[in-house]
Order: structure tokens, then C-alpha cells, then sequence
């Protein structure tokens, strides 16, 4: 969505589609008081993320990568990628860590950023608000403060406009990432809602001069065909995957929500019984004052009652995100889409 | 039995002295002994008719195999017993052995007791303990004693070497046996013949039936000689017919050799030897004719044995003994048989001939007790006449079905009909009588189970579900006992597949859903036992399952059955599948079938079918493309035809049968997979498409449309279905159901304000009662009263 593009390489690539979601994206971004207020991207780490997912990457399974770069006042500038290897299980002693060193090592000597500064990830029709990538990247922000996750959505790209984003989590969520309570209290306090997760970085992406040459001489030469995916009116697939990946979440939130309900339940039914007990021994040492008897002796109450495990709340915040993502990419989807036949409509009364 | 000898006869027998030794032999704590002598005893009463050399070498044999039994056990003083024992033996075998050569299993046994003998040597550091545990708990032995018996092992080693080199010694010079076989030669003819009565005693009924109750006391003793025991009980008889003593006493005393025949087998797991089986069918054979030729003759189990009248001719014969249990007991006692012979085997073939005359005897019992038995008895005999009857499919009331009498083939028409009724008429007539007569349930419960099953196997749909509702045993069939089940079982699916037969797809699935969806029909049909469940039960429940299997020749075919029952489900899924293809509450007719579905689709290579199962799926693919032609190719072929459909009596009318439903149900498949591509489709390419006549096609339509399954209507002009589109695409359909997701979403998340509100104790009432809670709902504001107006 906030793939603003910078230089002249890629205009061909629907500037208008973007250009609106970029202003708000950036403006979102604005909002958080965080180290990095913009991502510069070199083109190659572009190439290399898309050839990465379509060497090794099909269906659902996700490609991953180290992001190398260097932050420049508050700009984040990345200058370089190198791929995780599919680890399969059969070498189940890969030491990924090593491997990385060993890589940035490597690049040093070639005379490359060997920055660590964050990580990429595809994904498959937006699914990507997930427990494992909220903990890779608190574990990233939480050892390189300024480090970023690129999600890079190859079907949308494949529609025809490039979609690359640039996330980072939020000073609030980082703050309960870090005390590690997801009680429904703790959330509440730290008032976070699934809107206040993720911050998107907007992205600017870089291409050298030369580069930039070579595009314009190049789009001179390009059929005209080639950019005709975009205006594809064949949606309902799409449409319809998204759907239902949005019904099943609604499905867990579902769960979620009754789970919590029993929770509800289960403590207020407590707080009653907790509160008769107190009721009756108050009585009945009233009683027994009366009698002229010693009180009973004060007992734990809360080994008596033990209140029942509040359920972690992250994962229906992840959920809501999630929902909330589907949402947007319907809504963003489907108003292309409405212009697209809008177009088709009048090209086809002009023909009549 | 020698107290019998002693008492009962003063002449002194062989037979006499082999019970003296029979009862002292348990008293040397070897019980497992006995059978072999008993078997020995038998033997030597029929010496005459075996070849010496047989009877020679199944003794040693027999001695061999205790002795075996002896190491396994590691019983060496019994070991050595019977090894001295098999020396003695293969010295009075000599001459047969220098004639045809030493046995190979003497050799055998030797070579192994060797072995056996060093193994123990070597063992002996290691396992003394064990050992003499063992030693220990047997008999109080003690070291010594131990002592003894290695002694005696040696001295056992030294012999068997002697004895080896002696063998071959003997296989060159060969004159040393001859007169062994003399010696023994004498022996069994003094055995022959058990004298019954002294000679000379006078013969009279009193002295025959003193001698039966002589008899009879032993019967059921431990220790008492079963095999004895009949042939004394024949030779009375023998006597008494002699002796002309009159029919009752005959009567009488073949009474009690069924009886003792039925005895001889120790428990019940084991069946009878076929050659006492043969006797026993001769003996009841006999007593029939007896009976049937002596009208006089009164036999019942409620004659008291004082009342009984055996020899006074004046007034009728009175004889204690039930005919009809001897039957039963026959009838157990040939399914028993038929349960413990392979049924591969020509064996098996040879025992089920007998059938037939089991079916005669039961027969003329029948007739005999429909002259003078009580009704109950005529319910019992009429029963066992029914599970003798059930289970056959009745050719020649079907052949005299398809053609009607013709002036042709008159003649031999009218032999078939003279050669018995209708098996239809027979269970008619002995059913309705039990219906009306019997006063026990499971009498009538099998009567009606049997019925059900023998009209289903005849196609007569309509009379076997009418009974089997009129029955209602499928609300009760569970307290009844296990036998009775099986025949519930058996009867639900000869049902289903009768139902099939007739093409009514639907009750066939709903008959055999039951069987097949628990995956344990074999079990459920009697006709094995699972492996699986081996562990769960023991071995005493084994024995009693094991029991009530159903013999090889009742068995329903299971691969047929289970072909029924895919088949079926596809003719009902794939249509269904296709008419809610987007339907998130679509529920599945038949679990099975979608297992065999997905076993299908989990194949990472497809290649032709080749069993059954694959033949259906196959089939099923093809359906659910409308293929009607690759989906009869797939049901109908060859491997198919051998499998499953030759099986049925009408195999080509099944056939038949099957080609239109596998045409009219693609044809609806392809009407509800295909009709959102349609405007409108002409119902003669319809017909042309899939073979069918143009008013099957317009009634198969016209009840869709009736239906509501096709949103569509006819335009008769044309003859085309007009399409109307209505039906909504899949994002609708995924619209809708989301929309359905978010309003319980909703609801939940309600709940939960509720909670925040605090109200949690209203909350309670609310879920108690829905009346109550809706109302809250109301009271609570103008969202919620929107949306249900918006509902409705």
C-alpha cells in the first residue's frame, strides 16, 4: 500500500493505485514517535526478494530473508538481502545463526552493508499478522532498535502492481512484548487495540542513475502487451480466497470470544461465591461474638478461590489484526476492481 | 466300568482289565495320559480292519508325540517313560519295519532326543536352579532324586546309541520279529468281543435294561470309556433285537446311544468325528423308522422313567426320550462341523452334502411331531425346518416363475412341482403357524428374521420391508442375544441388497448404513473374527464368538455387499455434491464413501482400477463430470462382472437396472454442476447426451424443478429448459456465509458486554430461558430490534 515509488524506473508500474494508500500509510506512520520515519530501498533488494519467492517459494509457504542496510539520520536505508535456506528436516542441525554470520562475514569482505537491519518475509494473500512474525520482529526491534519486516505479497504483484510494505511494531506493543503479560488487564492498561499493533514504514525505493537509464530504454522497447494483467477483470478467484481466509478468522475469533466468555463466567460466578462465603462467615462470627466465642480464624481467600487462568488475549488481538488486513485488501481490492468495470463498461458502450 | 464287570458279569475280558488300568493310572498324577490309551483301547477293537503296518506306526506315533510334548515341558522321568515305552513298540513293529524300511520319524525323534539330550548337558550349570524348581513343583523331589534322573539320562543316552547301532543292525538281518506278531496276534481276539451276559443267561427285557442302567451309571464318570460305552450300547441293542424283545426296548436304548454319542466329545468347542457323525445320522435315521412304523409308541421327555411301558404290548408304549432335542442337538452338531472344516476344502464339500439328509431327518421329525407333538414342539421342529430353508435361494420356483407352463414343457413342469412345494409356500405356511402358535419370543423373533431374509433373497421387496416394519424389531433387536442379532444383521443387509436389486438406491443405503459404517461387517455378520479387537477380549470370550460364527455356506458376500453399499452411496452423493457444491452445511450422506473418496484423491499416481473399491471412485469421478459413459464403463466390466455382478440370481437385469440410474443420476449431475453455464438447454440434446427417452428426461426435470433443486422452468414449445439464474455465484454464496460468521461473531461479543455491564446475575436467567433472553435483548436498545425486523 505505501509503495511510493521515488525515480523514473518503475512509473509504468500504476502510480495512481498507490499514490492515494501512500499519503495515509505515511501519515499512520507519522503517528509513532519511532526511530525510523522512512525506508529507502535499493531496487536490487526488490529483484532479489521477487526472485527469492519464485525460486522457492509456491502455495502458502512463506520465503524469508535478512535485510542489510544502514540507517542514515532517520531514514532506514536498505542496500542488500541475502535469502534464509529452506531448511529441510533432514538437515535438522543447520545452525541458522552461524549461517548468517558466516554470510555478513562474507559480504563484509566483498565490500557490502553488512548492517543487520531487519528481515522479509512473503506472504500469501495477506496472511501474515501471525504469533511467529510479532515474535521474530520483537526480537529483531528488541536487539536493533531500528530494524523493519518487509512483507512482500507476490500475488498482488503479480496482478500487476508491485505490493511491498514495511512494518514495525509499536513502542506500546514492544512495552508488552517485553513485560511478556497478555491478561486482559494488562492489555487494557497498556491500551493497545489491533489498529495500534503494527506501524508501516513508507518505502521509497532507489535506483541508481544508471539504472534509471537503462529502464526508460527499455520501456521504449517493451510490447505493449506485457502490462496487461492489470487490467484483468477476472477477479472472483481472488475475491473469493480472501473471503475465505477472512471467514475462517472470523471463525477463531469466534472461539476466541467464547472462551473468553467462559472466562467472564467463570470469575463472576467466583467473585459471587467468594462473596457469600465472606457474607457467611461475617454472620456467623457476628453470631459468635454475640455468644461471647472467639471469631474464626482468618483464612486465604484466594487459596480458597482460586481465580481461573485469564486467557492470553494476544492471540485475538493477532486475529483482529488479521481481520483487519483481510478487510482492507477486499476494500482496496474490490474498489480497483469497480473501477476496472466501470472502464469496461463504457469501452464497451463507446464500441457499440 | 470294572465295577460294572465285576458285578454285572462274572466272565473275565480284556476290556476289563484296560478300565483297571485306566483307573490306576490317574493316581499316578498323569492325567494327560489317558486319552492317548483310551484311543489305543479303540484301536484294538477294530484291529481287524486296519493294515498292521498303519496301526503300528500310528502307535509309534503317538508315543513320539508324548514324548515330544514331554521335552517341550521338560519332563525327563516322562521322557524316559515313554521312550522305553517307543523301544518296546518299534521292537513289535520289527517285521513291518524290515519290510517297508525304517520310519523316518523314529529316525527323526531319535536324532532330536540327542540333540535334545546334549543341550540339556550343556545347559544344565545355567538353568540347575530352574530346574529344580521346576523338579520342585511337580513332585517334592530333591536333589537326589534330581541326581537319579541324570543318572537315568545317561543310562537313557547310552541306550538310545545302542539302540541306533542295533537299528542298523536290523535293517540287514531280518528274522528277528516274526514272533512278536504272534505273540500279539492272540491278544485281541480274546479282546473282540466284551461279553454282555453270561452265557446262558435267559434274555429277557428285565436283564436288558438292567444292563442299559449298568450302563448308563458310567456315563458322564471321569475315567469312563465313551467309546466303550457305544458299542456296548450297540451290542445290546444287537441282543435285544435278537432276542426280539419288542421295539421299546430298542427304542430306548438307541435313545441313549444318540446320547452317548453326543457325549463322547469332552467339551463343546470340539465337533464330531465324521465317522460318528455318519453313525449318528444312521441312528436317528433308524429310530425314526422305528417310530414312524410303531405308531404305538409314546416317547416324550415328561414320561417318567417308572411310568414307562417297554415291553407290555397290550397297552401302548410309553419310552422316556425327546426326539425333538436329539434333532436340535444333531442340527448343533453339524454346524459345529460345518464352522471347524475349512470351507476351501473338498472336505467341505463332502460335509455339506450331508446336509441334505440333515434337512431329511428334520423333515420326517416334523412330520412325526405335526402327528403327535405338543404346539410348542411343532414350534421348535418348525424352526429348525425354517434355518434349514431360509437361506437358499429356491431355483426351481424360479425358473417355473420366468416361464409359465407351456403345453411344451408341461410335463416336465408338472415333476418339478410334484417334487416339492414352493420354498415361498414353506416358510408361509411354518412362519404364519409359528406367528400364530408360539408363545416364546426368540421362536418368533427368527421365525420373522428368517422370513424377512428368504423374501428378500427372492425379490420380493415390497413383503420383506412390510414385515420388517410390521416386526418393528428395529427398536428392540438390541436386548436380544448375540446368535439372534447376526441373523438381524444378516436379514437388514439381504434386505438392503434386495433393495438394490429392485434399483431402490436409497433404501439400500439406509439398510446397509448401519452394517457397513462401522467397518466391522464381518464381525457384525458372524462370518469372522476381527483381528483387531484380539486383544480387548479373552481367551474365553474368543471360544463363545468363535461359536457363533455362521458356517462358510450361509456367508453373504462381502465384497458384494460392500459394492452394494458404495455404489449406492455414489448414486445418492455425487448428485447430492454436486447440488450443494458451495453449501458450508452440507452434510454427508455416506462417511464411508467420502473415505474411499479421499483415499482416492490421496494417490500420488492413478492408474486403472483394479479393486473394487477403485473401480467406484473411479466410477464417481467420472459422475461428478456428468460422464455417464466412462462411469457405466467403470461399474460395468469385466473384473466387475466376475467381482460382484454375476453374483445375483438377475445379474443382467441388475445390470440393466443399473445403466438407467447411473444415466438419470449424471444426468441431474450434470444439470446442477453445469446449469449456471447454461441460458437454456434443449431437452433433446439432453436425451441425445445421455441416452435417455425425451419423457424420462422431462420427468426427471420437472421434479427437479418441483424441488427447488434447479431454479429453471420448462418452455414445452421448444422442449428447452429456460435457466433463471438465481441461484446465487460462489461469492455470494461465501458472502452470505460470512455474513451468517459475523452475526454469531456479534452475538458472542454481546455477551460479553453483557458482562461488562454487570449485570452477570441477569445474564444467568437469560440462558436459562430463551423467552427471557430475547427479551432482554429487546429492552436493551434499538440496535438489536433493527436487526431482527431486518431478519425477517
Amino acid at each position: 500500500m505505501a509503495s511510493r515509488k521515488e525515480g523514473t524506473g518503475s512509473t509504468a508500474t500504476s502510480s495512481s493505485s498507490t499514490a492515494g494508500a501512500a499519503g495515509k500509510g505515511k501519515g499512520k506512520g507519522g503517528s509513532g514517535d519511532s526511530a525510523v520515519k522512512q525506508v529507502q530501498i535499493d531496487g536490487l533488494v526488490v529483484l532479489k526478494i521477487i526472485k527469492h519467492y519464485q525460486e522457492e517459494g509456491q502455495g502458502t509457504e512463506v520465503v524469508q530473508g535478512v535485510l542489510l542496510g544502514l540507517v542514515v539520520e532517520d531514514r532506514l536505508e536498505i542496500t542488500n538481502c541475502f535469502p534464509f535456506p529452506q531448511h529441510t528436516e533432514d538437515d535438522a542441525d543447520f545452525d541458522e545463526v552461524q549461517y548468517q554470520m558466516e554470510m555478513m562475514r562474507s559480504l563484509r569482505h566483498v565490500n557490502i552493508d553488512h548492517l543487520h537491519v531487519g528481515w522479509y518475509q512473503s506472504t500469501y494473500y495477506g496472511s501474515f499478522v501471525t504469533r511467529a512474525l510479532l515474535d521474530s520482529q520483537f526480537s529483531y526491534q528488541h536487539a536493533i532498535e531500528e530494524s523493519v519486516v518487509l512483507i512482500y505479497d507476490p500475488i498482488k504483484t503479480a496482478q500487476g502492481s508491485l505490493s511491498l510494505k514495511a512494518y514495525r511494531l509499536t513502542p506500546k506493543l514492544m512495552e508488552v512484548c517485553k513485560e511478556k503479560d497478555f491478561s486482559p488487564e494488562a492489555l487494557k492498561k497498556a491500551n493497545i487495540t489491533f489498529e495500534y499493533m503494527f506501524e508501516e514504514v513508507p518505502i521509497v525505493i532507489k535506483n541508481s542513475h544508471l539504472i534509471n537509464v537503462l529502464m526508460w530504454e527499455l520501456e521504449k522497447k517493451s510490447a505493449v502487451a506485457d502490462k496487461h494483467e492489470l487490467l484483468s477483470l477476472a477477479s472472483s478467484n481472488h475475491l473469493g480466497k480472501n473471503l475465505q481466509l477472512l471467514m475462517d478468522r472470523v471463525d477463531e475469533m469466534s472461539q476466541d470470544i467464547v472462551k473468553y466468555n467462559t472466562y467472564m463466567r467463570n470469575t463472576s460466578k467466583q467473585q459471587q461465591q467468594k462473596h457469600q462465603y465472606q457474607q457467611r462467615r461475617q454472620q456467623e462470627n457476628m453470631q459468635r461474638q454475640s455468644r461471647g466465642e472467639p471469631p474464626l480464624p482468618e483464612e486465604d481467600l484466594s487459596k480458597l478461590f482460586k481465580p481461573p487462568q485469564p486467557p492470553a488475549r494476544m492471540d485475538s488481538l493477532l486475529i483482529a489484526g488479521q481481520i483487519n488486513t483481510y478487510c482492507q485488501n477486499i476494500k482496496e481490492f474490490t474498489a480497483q476492481n469497480l473501477g476496472k468495470l466501470f472502464m469496461a463498461q463504457a469501452l464497451q458502450e463507446y464500441n457499440n | 466300568m470294572s465295577r460294572f464287570f465285576t458285578t454285572g458279569s462274572d466272565s473275565e475280558s480284556e476290556s476289563s482289565l484296560s478300565g483297571e488300568e485306566l483307573v490306576t493310572k490317574p493316581v499316578g498324577g498323569n492325567y494327560g495320559k489317558q486319552p492317548l490309551l483310551l484311543s489305543e483301547d479303540e484301536e484294538d477293537t477294530k484291529r481287524v480292519v486296519r493294515s498292521a503296518k498303519d496301526k503300528r506306526f500310528e502307535e509309534l506315533t503317538n508315543l513320539i508325540r508324548t514324548i515330544r510334548n514331554a521335552m517341550k515341558i521338560r519332563d525327563v522321568t516322562k521322557c524316559l517313560e515313554e521312550f522305553e515305552l517307543l523301544g518296546k513298540a518299534y521292537g513289535k513293529a520289527k517285521s513291518i519295519v524290515d519290510k517297508e524300511g525304517v520310519p523316518r520319524f523314529y529316525i527323526r525323534i531319535l536324532a532330536d532326543l540327542e540333540d535334545y539330550l546334549n543341550e540339556l548337558w550343556e545347559d544344565k550349570e545355567g538353568k540347575q536352579t530352574a530346574l529344580a524348581s521346576r523338579f520342585l513343583k511337580k513332585a517334592p523331589t530333591t536333589d537326589e532324586d534330581k541326581k537319579a534322573a541324570e543318572k537315568k539320562r545317561e543310562d537313557k543316552a547310552k541306550k538310545k546309541h545302542d539302540r541306533k547301532s542295533k537299528r542298523l543292525d536290523e535293517e540287514e538281518e531280518d528274522n528277528e520279529g516274526g514272533e512278536w506278531e504272534r505273540v500279539r496276534g492272540g491278544v485281541p481276539l480274546v479282546k473282540e468281543k466284551p461279553k454282555m451276559f453270561a452265557k446262558g443267561t435267559e434274555i429277557t427285557h428285565a436283564v436288558v435294561i438292567k444292563k442299559l442302567n449298568e450302563i448308563l451309571q458310567a456315563r458322564g464318570k471321569k475315567g469312563t470309556d465313551r467309546a466303550a460305552q457305544i458299542e456296548l450300547l450297540q451290542l445290546l441293542v444287537q441282543i435285544a433285537a435278537e432276542n426280539n424283545l419288542g421295539e421299546g426296548v430298542i427304542v430306548k436304548i438307541k435313545f441313549n446311544i444318540i446320547a452317548s454319542l453326543y457325549d463322547y466329545n469332552p467339551n463343546l468347542a470340539t465337533y464330531m468325528k465324521p465317522e460318528m457323525w455318519g453313525k449318528c445320522l444312521d441312528c436317528i435315521n433308524e429310530l425314526m423308522d422305528i417310530l414312524f412304523a410303531n405308531p404305538n409308541i409314546f416317547v416324550g421327555e415328561n414320561i417318567l422313567e417308572e411310568s414307562e411301558n417297554l415291553h407290555n404290548a397290550d397297552q401302548p408304549l410309553r419310552v422316556r426320550g425327546c426326539i425333538l432335542t436329539l434333532v436340535e442337538r444333531m442340527d448343533e452338531e453339524f454346524t459345529k462341523i460345518m464352522q471347524n472344516t475349512d470351507p476351501h476344502s473338498q472336505e467341505y464339500v463332502e460335509h455339506l452334502k450331508d446336509e441334505a439328509q440333515v434337512c431329511a431327518i428334520i423333515e420326517r421329525v416334523q412330520r412325526y411331531l405335526e402327528e403327535k407333538g405338543t404346539t410348542e414342539e411343532v414350534c421348535r421342529i418348525y424352526l429348525l425346518r425354517i434355518l434349514h430353508t431360509y437361506y437358499k435361494f429356491d431355483y426351481k420356483a424360479h425358473q417355473r416363475q420366468l416361464t409359465p407352463p407351456e403345453g411344451s414343457s408341461k410335463s416336465e413342469q408338472d415333476q418339478a412341482e410334484n417334487e416339492g412345494e414352493d420354498s415361498a409356500v414353506l416358510m408361509e405356511r411354518l412362519c404364519k403357524y409359528i406367528y400364530a402358535k408360539d408363545r416364546t419370543d426368540r421362536i418368533r423373533t427368527c421365525a420373522i428374521l428368517c422370513h424377512i431374509y428368504h423374501h428378500a433373497l427372492h425379490s420380493r421387496w415390497y413383503q420383506a420391508r412390510d414385515l420388517m416394519l410390521m416386526s418393528h424389531l428395529q427398536d428392540n433387536i438390541q436386548h436380544a442375544d448375540p446368535p439372534v442379532q447376526i441373523l438381524y444383521n444378516r436379514t437388514m443387509v439381504q434386505l438392503g441388497i434386495c433393495a438394490f436389486r429392485q434399483g431402490l438406491t436409497k433404501d439400500a443405503h439406509n439398510a446397509l448404513l448401519d452394517i457397513q459404517s462401522s467397518g466391522r461387517a464381518k464381525e457384525l455378520l458372524g462370518q469372522g473374527l476381527l483381528l483387531r479387537s484380539l486383544q480387548e477380549r479373552n481367551q474365553e470370550q474368543e471360544k463363545v464368538e468363535r461359536r457363533r460364527q455362521v458356517p462358510f455356506h450361509l456367508h453373504i458376500n462381502l465384497e458384494l455387499l460392500e459394492c452394494v453399499y458404495l455404489v449406492s452411496a455414489m448414486l445418492l452423493e455425487i448428485p447430492y455434491m454436486a447440488a450443494h457444491e458451495s453449501d458450508a452445511r452440507r452434510r454427508m450422506i455416506s462417511k464411508q464413501f467420502h473415505h474411499q473418496l479421499r483415499v482416492g484423491e490421496r494417490q500420488p499416481l492413478l492408474g486403472p482400477p483394479e479393486s473394487m473399491r477403485e473401480h467406484v471412485v473411479a466410477a464417481s469421478k467420472a459422475m461428478k463430470m456428468g460422464d455417464w459413459k466412462t462411469c457405466h464403463s467403470f461399474i460395468i466390466n469385466e473384473k466387475m462382472n466376475g467381482k460382484v455382478w454375476d453374483l445375483f440370481p438377475e445379474a443382467d437385469k441388475v445390470r440393466t437396472m443399473l445403466v438407467r440410474k447411473i444415466q438419470e443420476e449424471s444426468l441431474r449431475t450434470y444439470l446442477f454442476t453445469y446449469s449456471s453455464v447454461y441460458d437454456s438447454i434443449s431437452m433433446e440434446t439432453l436425451s441425445d447426451m445421455f441416452e435417455l427417452d425425451l419423457p424420462t428426461v422431462h420427468s426427471i426435470i420437472s421434479k427437479m424443478i418441483i424441488n427447488e433443486e434447479l431454479m429453471a422452468s420448462l418452455d414445452q414449445p421448444t422442449q428447452t429448459v429456460v435457466m433463471h439464474r438465481t441461484e446465487p455465484t460462489a461469492q455470494q454464496n461465501l458472502a452470505l456465509q460470512l455474513a451468517e460468521k459475523l452475526g454469531s461473531l456479534v452475538e458472542n461479543n454481546e455477551r460479553v458486554f453483557d458482562h461488562k455491564q454487570g449485570t452477570y446475575g441477569g445474564y444467568f436467567r437469560d440462558q436459562k430461558d430463551g423467552y427471557r433472553k430475547n427479551e432482554g435483548y429487546m429492552r436493551r436498545g434499538g440496535y438489536r430490534q433493527q436487526q431482527s425486523q431486518t431478519a425477517y
